[in-house]
């Protein structure tokens, strides 16, 4: 079965001329490439969209026990991730609430199996964006109260936090030496984080990047 | 020093003319004590003599006078309001403003300068048009404007603000600033004038109520006997009511404001933007006058926050980009005494002799004038002005509130 | 910057949350009167001291009690509402 996956809630922002679009994998269009500088601006400062992602969540007192009954291993804290084996990853949120992300065999699982008692879907249409170079740090400091350099000391953490004013839930992907945040906020505040964070990325000598540019 | 000028400091023919007379020793009755020597303390005392003919009247002021709110309010003074019964009580306030500067021989610097309430989105630009409506049913000069119209009154105005661009304004044109402190030194003076005496330093600890009338109050500098009591104290209401067991939905919360260095005039309106949560005005000293919305949540202290000044920046950069250099010279706060329904609370309590003027907020500098006349005349004649009838403690009881939230808070 | 305590998340800025005033007991509204009613929901103990409050962090939606010095500004503690069942 086909469900629905929505374009990106900053489509529109992604729609310029020297993009280079990946619409491969019956997925939404994704910028693979916004224009000939992305490398040197990934160094600096880069700013990509993920939104496109397949992306399911639930919550709810039977959450846990259903998600394990469907084969899936767990973040046994809270407000840590796992990355599934074969791709994507699965966070939690809290308690009870889950948040399955980028495994498109693991989302539609999810989506069409029935429910169990106590399991409560969770609608989510976020934007996602990841932020990598060495100028990271400067625009965080513009932007939110939390060191995310606590993520590289513990990369399995989960942050539920605010950045310029907006709640956001921040994870650290990449490696130690680049590291890459990864950061969903509520899909209609997409836009007005995406210009944000893009334009203190320029005034820093970065910009928007296209996913290849992702160390 | 020159001979001349030191002739005029040591001749009683030159006193330094003082505002009011202080008095050494508090009387041990008065016909009337008025709690907080703010704008409506002072203004109640002032029309009680002036309308009344009762001037035995002690104001006791905890610190200084005009030290609450008074002094540090945003002195805007406007009559577009929502509700009926709060139009046609600002729009005698803004009446009686008209000739104060002449009645106290003191210059208030009242300066009509216009009133934009910014509309960012529909639903504000639907509430300002039936604010309009309302308005022109009472009189009150207030209309529906475009962009186009406030770029005109703003120049330096960027109508798109960031990410909430301006769609019209609610204008007003009798919309004006005051000096704060000189209103309540002039309400104070011309009380004092007529013979009520002003108490700074004498905090109010007690209120004695027997059978359910008020007999006197223990103060910090002894007892005074009485049987009306006038409680005007904004942001210390709570404190006092506790006194007297009289349950309110007061709460307290910290109300901020800075003004920036002084520049030279560029601002002739004043501007208030809901969504962006700010109001500016241009000082006669050239100073930014500039408030946002109230701290989120109750505390009873007047400390100030860098979170304040970085929010209410940024916000004046949207709407005002040029002034990214400007500089913040001061920061303060006042507590305000916040209703749930935006409107004060006014009149007789269920003591016999006990008055209150409480729950002003964000909103009570522009009506200390009709404040004082309205509670003059209720405590005289024991029975309250119709003009504050829909402002009374009851309200709460009997489920009919006055929603005046649409027209007075800066973040509606 | 003040800092409130997330028992879930930990300290973080204090724009981060949400206040929702003290707690207090609700009658039942189908026996009360009229008048306890209106008390409940207009009335409010505004005087300043030690009150527990409803609070939320807002990016993690996570409710819980601070326990707050009014007049002070200190927040004494903080923990969820099952802790203290
Ligand atoms: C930052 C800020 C901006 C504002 N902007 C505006 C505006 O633009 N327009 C507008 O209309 N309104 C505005 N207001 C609201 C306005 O300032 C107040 O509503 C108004 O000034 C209240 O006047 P008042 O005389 O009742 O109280 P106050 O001036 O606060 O006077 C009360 C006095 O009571 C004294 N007192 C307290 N307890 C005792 C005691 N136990 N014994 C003796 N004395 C006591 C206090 O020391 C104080 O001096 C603003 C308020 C603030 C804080």
């Amino acid at each position: 079965m086909k469900f629905p996956s929505p374009l990106s809630p900053i489509h529109d922002a992604l729609l310029t001329g020297a993009a280079v679009w990946n619409s491969a994998d019956s997925l939404p269009p994704s910028v693979s490439q916004f224009d000939a500088s992305d490398p040197q601006k990934a160094a600096l400062l880069g700013v990509a969209d993920h939104s496109h992602l397949p992306r399911a969540g639930v919550k709810g007192p039977g959450a846990t026990g259903w998600l394990a009954e469907l084969g899936l291993s767990l973040p046994s804290r809270s407000n840590s991730w796992l990355p599934f084996p074969d791709g994507g990853l699965i966070g939690r949120l809290g308690n009870t609430e889950y948040l399955i992300e980028g495994n498109a065999a693991r989302v539609a699982q999810i989506m069409q199996t029935p429910r169990a008692p106590g399991v409560y879907p969770v609608l989510r249409q976020d934007a996602v964006f990841a932020l990598c170079g060495s100028r990271v740090n400067e625009l965080l400091l513009q932007t939110c109260n939390v060191d995310f350099r606590c993520l590289v000391a513990d990369p399995t953490q989960l942050l539920l936090t605010s950045m310029a004013g907006v709640s956001v839930l921040v994870l650290v992907a990449g490696n130690k030496i680049h590291p890459v945040y990864r950061l969903w906020c509520d899909g209609t505040y997409g836009l007005y984080l995406w210009e944000t964070l893009t334009g203190i990325a320029e005034e820093l000598g970065g910009g928007g990047i296209g996913l290849d540019a992702l160390p | 020093m020159p001979w001349r000028l030191l002739r005029f400091a040591t001749t009683k023919k030159h006193p330094e003319p003082r505002m009011f007379t202080e008095h050494a020793e508090l009387k041990p009755s008065y016909d009337v004590v008025i709690i907080g020597g703010g704008g409506h303390g002072l203004a109640a005392a002032y029309y009680l003599g002036r309308d009344h003919g009762i001037t035995n009247v002690a104001v006791l002021e905890k610190g200084y006078i005009g030290g609450g709110n008074t002094g540090r309010n945003t002195t805007i003074i406007r009559s577009n309001y929502l509700t009926p019964e709060g139009v046609k009580f600002y729009d005698e306030s803004v009446n009686l403003w008209q000739d104060l500067s002449q009645e106290f021989d003191l210059n208030l610097f009242y300066a009509n300068r216009g009133h934009f309430t910014l509309a960012h989105t529909d639903s504000a630009l639907r509430t300002m048009r039936w604010r309009a409506e309302v308005n022109k049913h009472y009189g009150v000069d207030s209309e529906v404007v475009g962009p186009d119209f406030v770029k005109r009154a703003a120049p330096m105005i960027n109508l798109s603000c960031g990410h909430a661009p301006i769609l019209g304004a609610l204008y007003h044109a009798p919309g004006s600033i005051a000096r704060h402190d000189a209103v309540a030194w002039g309400y104070g003076r011309g009380a004092d004038m007529r013979g009520a005496e002003i108490h700074q330093q004498t905090e109010v600890l007690g209120i004695d109520v027997r059978g359910g009338k008020v007999c006197g109050v223990q103060t910090s500098r002894g007892y005074i006997a009485t049987d009306k009591v006038l409680c005007a104290v904004a942001g210390f209401t709570p404190r006092i009511l506790d006194m007297v067991d009289i349950k309110t939905p007061i709460t307290i919360h910290p109300l901020q404001a800075m003004v920036s260095e002084p520049l030279k005039p560029w601002l002739d309106p004043i501007l208030v933007s809901g969504s962006l949560h700010i109001y500016v005005s241009q000082s006669a000293r050239g100073e930014l006058v500039m408030g946002a919305s109230l701290d989120p949540y109750e505390l009873h202290s007047t400390r100030s926050t860098l979170d304040f000044v970085e929010g209410l920046s940024a916000h004046m950069l949207d709407m005002f980009p040029f002034l990214s250099h400007v500089k913040v010279m001061r920061q303060w706060a006042g507590m305000a005494d916040m209703t749930p329904d935006f409107a004060p609370i006014m009149g007789k309590t269920p003591i016999e002799g006990f008055y209150l003027d409480a729950g002003w907020g964000t909103w009570g500098f522009k009506a200390t004038p009709v404040c004082g006349k309205t509670m003059a005349h209720t405590i005289a004649t024991d029975t309250p002005h119709p003009l504050i009838n829909g402002f009374s403690l009851d309200r709460f009881r009997n489920y009919s509130l006055t929603g005046e939230k649409g027209a007075a808070s800066v973040g509606h | 910057m003040k800092i409130m305590t997330c028992p879930f998340n930990g300290p973080r800025p204090v724009s981060e949350f949400f206040y929702w005033g003290e707690i207090r007991p609700m009658p039942d509204p189908a026996t009360c009167s009229d008048e306890s009613w209106a008390d409940y929901i207009f009335n409010r103990n505004g005087a300043p001291g030690v009150k527990q409050e409803w609070w939320c962090h807002i990016a993690s939606n996570t409710w819980f009690i601070a326990e707050r010095n009014t007049e002070k500004d200190l927040v004494l503690r903080t923990y969820l509402f099952e802790e203290e069942l």
